[in-house]
């Protein structure tokens, strides 16, 4: 007998990791808000300038459940490096 | 037909099952064989180009093609006439006002109920009455299923991988049900969403499992034991509102109708009555109290409320509109809550059943 598959087979190219910044020093950071912990990520935002040199560059989530928008991915991926997956 | 998906030879039954199990392309519960002879006869019946797609399933954004999605109602028991019911569910469930990414990987326990409503029910025999959210019927049971195992095959919705609810609900395994419209004194859920009377649709919506009301007696009884059960301090409702889902048994129904309340009615007295003070919400701690003010600081939460005031008497969604009201279930003395997701997303979402053309 013929059985169909119900999954779609996993794509196999892997996108290469960005080279990590040596330093926070100067680097471009985009802080993903997920719209959750504001204060928090408020707080984590001058921490990063203030302590670190950080150049930080906060995107905000329209909610925290739902994905990014593809504009918001493409505007974190144009930075040295992003935090994401702030939640409680 | 022409059709895309990899396909197996296999001659041996047992090794056929068991290989679903292996792949990991089931739920923990056998399946029915997919063959091609079987996805073939549901895609002709809905009469849908098999690489047509309803578009990429959350949260691993499989494509939910018309030919995937048969394979997985084969799957889960589904004859042809069933598929377009599952059809209209997936579309419903994918509107992005359900926020089904959410839905599939939050730590609550909410699965997306699927309610059937209009003649197509009673035709696929679709359980509406005694034992509306249990067992026994194939209609319920395939259509709930189905769409279950193409959020996990397409959808990527496994436990211990993206699906991260804590405690979960036995409706991850279908959560399927019909509301009783013949012995029902008001209009059916669809037709209040904006549906044509006497027309098919789905309507989604993400809770939690039936909670039992012992529901009896008078109307202003009866909406007594509602209001206070809904607004349960462990419902997230009660933190970030959202939205309800009330479930009237026939004859609470017709009791309510007897006395002139119509739906809206029990759906104002609930909204007005099934509060908490917002001290008693208060009570439940900071990491309660950092959730509202999370709703509160995102514009989420109805500013209209004085959450600086202890005696504030908050209700459970911010509008009575909010609360989803069906009747199902046997002629009896129990009713059911189903809490929703909160604020957060689950949101009912309606979607008529297109059937075929004949």
């Amino acid at each position: 007998m013929e059985i169909l598959v119900p999954v779609w087979p996993a794509p196999n190219t892997a996108r290469p990791p960005k080279t990590r910044p040596r330093s926070l020093m100067g680097a471009r950071l985009a802080l993903v808000d997920d719209n959750l912990d504001i204060p928090f990520t408020t707080r984590l935002e001058a921490l990063l300038g203030e302590r670190h040199g950080a150049k930080v560059e906060r995107l905000v989530k329209p909610s925290g459940t739902a994905p990014s928008p593809s504009d918001l991915v493409d505007a974190a991926a144009g930075a040295h490096a992003a935090i994401v997956g702030i939640g409680l | 037909m022409n059709l895309v998906s990899e396909s197996l030879s296999l001659d041996d039954y047992e090794q056929a099952v068991e290989l679903f199990f292996e792949r990991g392309w089931t739920d923990g519960l056998p399946v029915v064989l997919p063959t091609r002879k079987r996805v073939e006869a549901l895609i002709a019946y809905a009469g849908r180009d098999p690489q047509s797609s309803l578009g990429p399933v959350p949260p691993k954004g499989g494509d939910a093609t018309i030919e995937k999605l048969a394979i997985n109602a084969v799957m889960g028991g589904c004859r042809p006439e069933h598929f377009p019911v599952v059809l209209a569910a997936m579309e419903a469930m994918m509107d992005p006002a359900h926020n089904l990414n959410g839905v599939s990987q939050t730590t609550h326990m909410c699965v997306s109920l699927v309610i059937v409503n209009g003649p197509i029910a009673r035709e696929l025999n679709f359980n509406s009455r005694d034992g509306v959210f249990g067992n026994g019927y194939r209609a319920n049971a395939a259509v709930g299923r189905a769409v279950r195992l193409a959020l996990w095959n397409l959808g990527g919705a496994v436990p211990w991988d993206t699906d991260k609810s804590t405690l979960s609900h036995p409706g991850e395994y279908a959560f399927c049900i019909a509301e009783e419209e013949e012995d029902n004194p008001w209009r059916p859920l669809h037709v209040e969403r904006g549906c044509p009377a006497g027309s098919d649709a789905v309507t989604v919506f993400a809770c939690e499992g039936p909670h039992s009301i012992f529901c009896y007696g008078t109307p202003e009884e009866m909406l007594h034991v509602l209001a206070d059960s809904m607004c349960s301090l462990g419902n997230n409702n009660m933190h970030v509102m959202g939205q309800t889902l009330v479930t009237l048994n026939p004859l609470n129904a017709e009791e309510f109708a007897k006395r002139g309340w119509s739906k809206q009615d029990v759906r104002q007295y609930l909204w007005e009555h099934a509060r908490r003070p917002l001290s008693d919400v208060r009570a439940c701690g900071v990491v309660h109290e950092q959730f509202r003010k999370m709703e509160r600081d995102a514009g989420r939460y109805p500013l209209r409320y004085d959450l600086d005031n202890p005696t504030t008497r908050l209700p459970v969604t911010p509008s009575p509109e909010d609360i989803h009201i069906v009747v199902a279930g046997g002629r009896s003395y129990f009713a059911a809550v189903l809490p929703g997701w909160g604020g957060f997303g689950g949101f009912a979402v309606t979607r008529p059943i297109v059937r075929p053309k004949r």
